[in-house]
């Protein structure tokens, strides 16, 4: 069951990196909020599985796309680690996102020929 | 981030998890689920918080070096936790680790370590190649002057010659120094630089015999002068003629030659100041001038980029022109004939890798040392054995622990991991301590290379090479000694491992059939190891037992130069100390020899012979020593034919030789050679007719393993020359001699120093440095193999009967007698030596092929040693199973039923 959940995340990881960076052109989050939004915007259709949203934002600030911070939320008397998005972040986002349109074209493009013909 | 952060950043890690699963409870229950719902829901979401904060580590990019250090505490724990076993192991190991390493550390002293110098691997070393002659590196001094200027292939040349022990007065006390002349070059060239003061410069050389300057090496700085930094500018005697020293060469340089350590060097052009007679200066054989006169060693350093064969291309035309040069001067010359013509014209140039010096040491010690080398790493092996064993004996004991870990989800390669973690730590343990060992042998290995006819110093500092290889050792011993242990470990069923009764015993039996065969090996490599002990000891004795010709027992030698102290006739001298020596009590007859016995410098010549036949002569060469009258009567040499030299065979009567068997064989076959002529104008420079009045039997004049040489024995009264050995044969042990003998030469002069006392069996024993070297440290590390073998082999009979108790305890109540019982175990003991034995013979049959050069008057496959091997080998093994034997007949069956 172990092996299933690994190989998930390994294909979702190159997306997942971007999802997050796209997360945090709104503003800085924590974790849970991080999370919560994805599984949200797409209508519950990603799971998101905590197992491989930290290790990612690890990562993430590891590259220095992002940096973190404790702060105390707005709405409770708690603080929580906050993670910002960073002007090397920002650009890599661009990157990735461009990326991913080609890589969606080209799927596309190989599934239904028919629909590029008419 | 760095490594060290990775605790604060854990918990930093284990908070934002924490605030972040609340975060989610709280919002569970915000939508009504009851708080006991709320924390299980969040959980279940948030999934396996020790996998998300492993997979986060990971992330972190320090996951491989986490796991390495847990292995290491884990390890560390593990071992404290059986500190018996670890020491054991570390013990053992650091004995096989040390011992590789200290013979390591002299080979890499001797064999391979490049000079002190700037870009060694460019220096190059000039040899002759003739031949009706073995190599040779002497040069003339014009012929090296011609070298020097061939820039375009040699980026400079130098040239320098260890001359005899010179004396050194300092303040007024003189003592004895090695000294060498070297060519202004020579620093410059090789780039040593002085530490206090100057080295000798070109200038120093130009201005011909006009620079009485010293450069002295460091130790003999700090011996001689207790590191005065006031040196720089002293007054010194050398030879009794003054000189300044000017300088102080860097610590680590000796010279350029391994195994030697100069003391004080001088330039070569005052050679004629410090060495009259051997410079001859203005004579036909002056050593600055004379173009046949080649004494000087020869080195260059190639221009960058030209190789060594080019080099040697455009050198070669020069040298065959200081050739033609050289004969030429002949003209006129009483040695002057064809057959030296010839000899001087076939003469080749070859050009040597210089980068570690002059070769000589490395032809002396090579062969030993390698050998030692391979009986250590033989050593090495027997210990990996040994230890080897010991961790399966543990893997038996852990099998439990091993299965829960494998039924816990661990999986077999990271256990394997775990398990080799340990056994490197084991191997550096034991390497950490080796190195210590090896630091401690070394002294002692120095010291038996050390003392010699020509004394090997070495600079065997442990440095990092060494550590290098200790560490490389180490780590190889780990793996060597800890990957089947490792493998067999966790090759464990879980299931049955846990069981509580269920004990595999086809597992038990696998593990401990790898075990015997371990043993078998390290009895094998015993074998090898003992026999290679034996026939080299063996070898020792027969050296020590042969008889060279003459009689080492009872002769004191006493070795003076009256010429170092301004001589120039020494044979009134020699006639005057020669009586007083010969009429002290307890000296039965004396003589005296320009060369020691068995000394390592020996002249040769080629001659003529006027026999029935007419004159003969050929490119034979012929060993020349002077001796004064009574010498083979004092040295008990046969005398075949003819007489002794006498008292009356001085300068003014007619010239006499004695020759030895060989030179009578070789030049008039089976005809009485007494009465005949011979001429050695190459020698003495005279082309006269010299009376043959004897014959003696062949002795060993270099070394015990020579074969016979051709040698003339010629009068030294007729003949003198500068320093001379006396030899005194005395009728008790030579010692009680020795402070009458020194009293009267200094009665004779008081300032003739004596440059060394020592028996004729002294010097026997020294020209024996490299055998006594392998003979005793193969005995040594024989013995070593031989205990760590028996220790082998009764842990594992003890461990054997221990685990066979319950099987002992069924066959005695069903009525085995105890005396069978003990039978079994030795019975088993000796199958595994006899096995070990089967692939010992052969596999030391190999080995001692391969150092059959190094035996002396036995054949490898000599049957006494072999049969002594295998019966201590024997005997050993009944001692190391005596007790197991012991213990098991003496099993108690009720109580080894009852454990059951």
């Amino acid at each position: 069951m172990a092996k299933q959940t690994q190989q998930g995340a390994a294909v979702l990881q190159g997306t997942l990196d971007m999802l997050i960076l796209r997360t945090l052109l709104y503003g800085p989050a924590h974790g849970h909020q991080i999370g919560k939004h994805i599984q949200r915007t797409t209508n519950d259709f990603l799971q998101m599985q905590h197992g491989s949203l930290y290790p990612a934002l690890h990562r993430l600030e590891r590259r220095g796309w992002v940096v973190s911070k404790w702060e105390t939320a707005p709405d409770r008397n708690r603080e929580f680690k906050y993670y910002r998005l960073t002007e090397k972040g920002r650009k890599q986002l661009l990157v990735e996102e461009s990326q991913w349109k080609q890589m969606a074209e080209a799927v596309a493009r190989v599934m239904w020929p028919a629909a590029e013909e008419s | 981030m760095r490594w060290w952060q990775i605790r604060k950043r854990d918990e930093d890690l284990d908070w934002e998890l924490r605030s972040d699963l609340e975060l989610e409870e709280e919002e569970q229950r915000e939508r009504g689920a009851s708080p006991e719902e709320a924390r299980y829901a969040a959980r279940r979401s948030f999934g396996n918080t020790a996998l998300i904060r492993e997979h986060t580590h990971e992330a972190w990019g320090w996951a491989k070096h986490e796991r390495l250090a847990r292995d290491i505490r884990y390890s560390l724990r593990q071992l404290r936790r059986s500190p018996g076993f670890t020491i054991t192991a570390v013990l053992i190991l650091a004995l096989g680790i040390g011992a590789v390493t200290a013979v390591f550390s002299l080979i890499d002293a001797a064999l391979l370590r490049m000079l002190p110098v700037q870009r060694p691997e460019q220096l190059v070393e000039f040899k002759i190649i003739n031949p009706d002659f073995p190599v040779n590196d002497a040069f003339s001094y014009p012929e090296f002057k011609s070298f020097e200027r061939q820039t375009q292939v040699l980026a400079g040349a130098l040239a320098f010659r260890q001359l005899n022990k010179v004396d050194v007065e300092v303040n007024g006390s003189s003592g004895p120094a090695t000294g060498q002349v070297v060519s202004g070059s020579y620093f410059p060239v090789l780039g040593v630089k002085a530490i206090q003061g100057r080295t000798i410069l070109p200038v120093d050389e130009s201005v011909g015999g006009q620079s009485p300057v010293a450069v002295i090496g460091y130790d003999y700085w700090r011996t001689r002068f207790a590191l005065d930094p006031g040196v720089i500018g002293k007054h010194v005697l050398i030879n009794n003629i003054p000189f300044t020293i000017v300088g102080v060469t860097e610590p680590e340089f000796y010279g350029v030659q391994p195994g030697e350590k100069i003391d004080i060097y001088i330039p070569l052009t005052m050679t004629a100041s410090v060495f009259p007679g051997f410079a001859d200066a203005g004579g036909p054989a002056d050593v600055l001038r004379a173009p046949f006169r080649n004494w000087l060693h020869v080195m260059g350093r190639l221009q960058v980029g030209v190789a060594r064969e080019k080099a040697s291309a455009s050198l070669e035309p020069v040298f065959a022109q200081s050739m033609r040069v050289a004969v030429d001067s002949f003209a006129g010359l009483p040695f002057d004939s064809p057959a030296v013509r010839k000899s001087f014209l076939q003469c080749r140039l070859r050009l040597d890798p210089g980068s570690q010096g002059l070769a000589a040491l490395r032809r002396q010690f090579s062969k030993p040392l390698w050998i030692v080398m391979a009986i250590v790493g033989l050593l090495l092996l027997i210990t990996c054995a040994n230890v080897a064993n010991l961790l399966l004996a543990r893997a038996n004991a852990r099998e439990k622990e091993i299965a829960l870990r494998l039924a816990l989800g661990a999986g077999k390669r990271r256990l394997i991991r775990q398990l080799l973690t340990e056994s490197i730590l084991l191997g550096l343990g034991g390497g950490a301590m080796g190195v210590g060992l090896a630091y401690w042998g070394n002294r002692g290995l120095l010291a038996l290379i050390a003392r010699g006819r020509n004394p090997v110093l070495l600079n065997a500092q442990p440095d990092l090479t060494v550590l290098a290889f200790a560490l490389g050792v180490s780590l190889l011993t780990a793996l060597i000694f800890g990957t089947i242990p490792a493998w067999r470990a966790t090759d464990v069923d879980p299931s049955r491992g846990l069981a509580q009764s269920g004990r595999s015993y086809a597992d038990a039996t696998m593990r401990h059939r790898l075990g015997k065969s371990l043993i078998v090996l390290q009895v094998a490599i015993a074998i090898v190891l003992m026999i290679g002990a034996g026939l080299l000891t063996r070898t020792l004795v027969n050296l020590r037992n042969f008889y060279p010709g003459f009689n080492p027992e009872n002769v004191l030698l006493l070795s003076v130069d009256p010429t170092v102290i301004g001589y120039k006739d020494v044979v009134p001298l020699y006639e005057q100390l020669l009586q007083r020596l010969r009429t002290l009590p307890g000296v039965q007859s004396a003589s005296l020899s320009v060369h020691e016995p068995l000394a390592t410098n020996v002249q040769s010549t080629t001659v003529k012979v006027l026999g029935p036949g007419g004159q003969k002569e050929d490119l034979a060469s012929v060993n020349i020593e002077p001796v004064g009258p009574d010498y083979f009567r004092t040295m008990e040499i046969n005398l075949l034919r003819g007489r002794d030299f006498l008292w009356s065979d001085r300068s003014g009567t007619q010239k006499v030789a004695v020759l030895n068997q060989s030179m009578a064989r070789h030049y008039f076959g089976n005809a009485d050679p007494v009465g005949r002529f011979v001429s050695i104008p190459g020698f003495v420079g005279d082309p006269s007719w010299i009376q043959i009045v004897g014959e003696v039997r062949d002795v060993k004049v270099h070394d015990l393993r020579e074969s016979e040489a051709m040698m003339l024995y010629l009068p030294l009264f007729q003949l003198p020359e500068g320093g001379a050995t006396f030899e005194l044969r005395t009728a008790m042990d030579p010692a009680y001699v020795q402070t009458e003998a020194l009293g009267t030469v200094r009665a004779t002069d008081t300032r003739l120093p004596v440059s060394s006392v020592k028996t004729l069996q002294n010097q026997l024993d020294d020209s024996l440095v490299s055998e006594r070297l392998v003979a005793s440290l193969s005995e040594i590390f024989g013995l070593l193999a031989l205990l760590l073998t028996c220790v082998g082999l009764y842990g594992l009979m003890a461990y054997n009967v221990n685990r066979r108790t319950s099987e002992i305890g069924i066959r005695m109540a069903l009525g085995a007698e105890r005396g069978r019982i003990a039978l079994m175990v030795l019975r088993e003991t000796f199958l595994l030596v006899a096995c070990g034995i089967a692939i010992g013979l052969p596999a030391a049959a190999l080995t001692a092929h391969w150092i059959t050069s190094q035996l002396f008057g036995l054949k490898p496959w000599d049957p006494i040693t072999l049969s002594a091997a295998c019966g201590v080998m024997a005997v050993v093994a009944i001692a190391a199973s005596y007790s197991p034997a012991r213990r098991a007949a003496s099993i108690d069956p009720m109580r080894a039923l009852r454990t059951e």
